[in-house]
């Protein structure tokens, strides 16, 4: 077990105290091209993921990597995060829950 | 029905991660075991937790006064060891690693194994092992995760339940000593703060506290004490997104408290005492 180096979870605005460091992050892709992918993070902030993205690309990424600076990420791990990430409830219909019976 | 964490029924229910409920629904227990035992609890927790364990209790590890038997862990698998009769997979979910082993016995458990990959998202129950002052999970199941709304919701559980429990035992974690009077203030502030909004009071004289502190600490960030002339107090409203009239009215009471001295006109330094 080893605690030693933690990554922390940061958005936009908490990118800029770990600069430097290990973080990981969740994006949603606004624009993917070779060599970067440039997206936004969970604070609306525009985010630059620099690494290989995999292929094919799902609109919510997870990235852990090296911060480089308050809104850039050199990222060494990608994971999709599929399509849906956080939308579970704009999908329902809720009105459907609230009909009477 | 996608996985039973999202039932929100079993989750909250039954033997879950409410020690006092847990013993109430099983009447048959015998009394004079302590409060905790008996009700098996299933821990939701993350690394840096399972580092944190203190020994104690019934089972000889516990965290937050509650006994630990059977964890829940979300992360990341980094590194898998495959042998013939084991499978040790490293889990690292952001705080730490931890390796967690899983036994193969039949063949449901080797078709369990084979499905995790290196990278993928897992979700691990197991009891923790204490081996030589080495943690490991003894797995009972480990299932890739589909939906990767399971980390963020693994996290804010583990949240819950560490408030939860904490408030169970009186509303005070432990807090490391501190010698100096007004670093105490500050602890003290926050402590009277979160327990407050438990308990569903708002005493104004605890909120103030909260929010001296926060100015306070803000005064005391590297950057504000290496200024010379320390800090505006309309910078200080910016950033903390308090209004300025209620920050001026805080830094005159910790100027007259002497935490915080005057520069120039309206600019602020802590007192490094």
């Amino acid at each position: 077990m080893d605690t030693t180096s933690p990554t922390a979870f940061v958005n936009g605005g908490l990118l800029h105290m770990h600069v430097g460091r290990k973080v990981r992050a969740v994006i949603q892709v606004t624009r993917s091209d070779v060599g970067f992918v440039m997206g936004k993070s969970a604070d609306d902030r525009q985010l630059v993921v620099k690494g290989s993205p995999p292929v094919p690309l799902t609109s919510y990424v997870e990235v852990i990597g090296v911060a480089e600076n308050d809104n850039s990420i050199r990222a060494e791990i990608w994971t999709n995060f599929g399509d849906s990430f956080g939308m579970s409830y704009s999908r329902l219909n809720l009105l459907d829950l609230f009909e009477p019976c | 029905m996608q996985a039973n964490e999202f039932d929100g029924n079993a989750a909250f229910s039954g033997g879950g991660f409410m020690p006092s409920q847990a013993t109430q629904t099983a009447p048959g227990r015998p009394s004079s075991s302590s409060k905790n035992s008996g009700a098996r609890c299933l821990i939701p927790l993350t690394v840096k937790q399972l580092k944190d364990l203190s020994r104690g209790g019934e089972s000889g590890i516990s965290i937050d006064g509650v006994d630990v038997n059977n964890i829940v862990l979300v992360g990341r698998v980094s590194k898998i060891d495959n042998a013939v009769s084991d499978c040790t997979f490293r889990v690292d979910d952001g705080t730490g690693w931890v390796e967690c082993t899983k036994w193969i016995h039949e063949h449901v458990d080797s078709v369990e194994v084979d499905a995790i990959l290196v990278g993928m998202y897992v979700r691990v129950y197991g009891q923790l092992k204490s081996i030589q002052s080495r943690r490991t999970v003894h797995t009972f199941s480990i299932r890739p995760v589909t939906d990767f709304n399971e980390i963020a919701y693994h996290f804010i559980e583990c949240i819950y339940v560490h408030l939860y429990n904490t408030k169970m035992q009186g509303g005070m974690t432990t807090q490391p000593q501190v010698t100096n009077s007004s670093l105490g203030y500050l602890v003290q502030g926050y402590q009277t703060n979160l327990s407050n909004q438990f308990s569903g009071q708002y005493n104004t004289d605890e909120l103030n506290l909260g929010v001296n502190s926060l100015v306070l600490n803000y005064l005391r960030r590297p950057a504000s004490l290496a200024s010379e002339t320390g800090v505006s107090s309309d910078v200080v409203a910016r950033e903390l997104n308090i209004p300025l009239d209620k920050i001026r009215k805080i830094l005159d009471y910790l100027a007259s408290e002497g935490l915080v001295y005057t520069t120039t006109d309206d600019h602020y330094k802590f007192t490094d005492a």
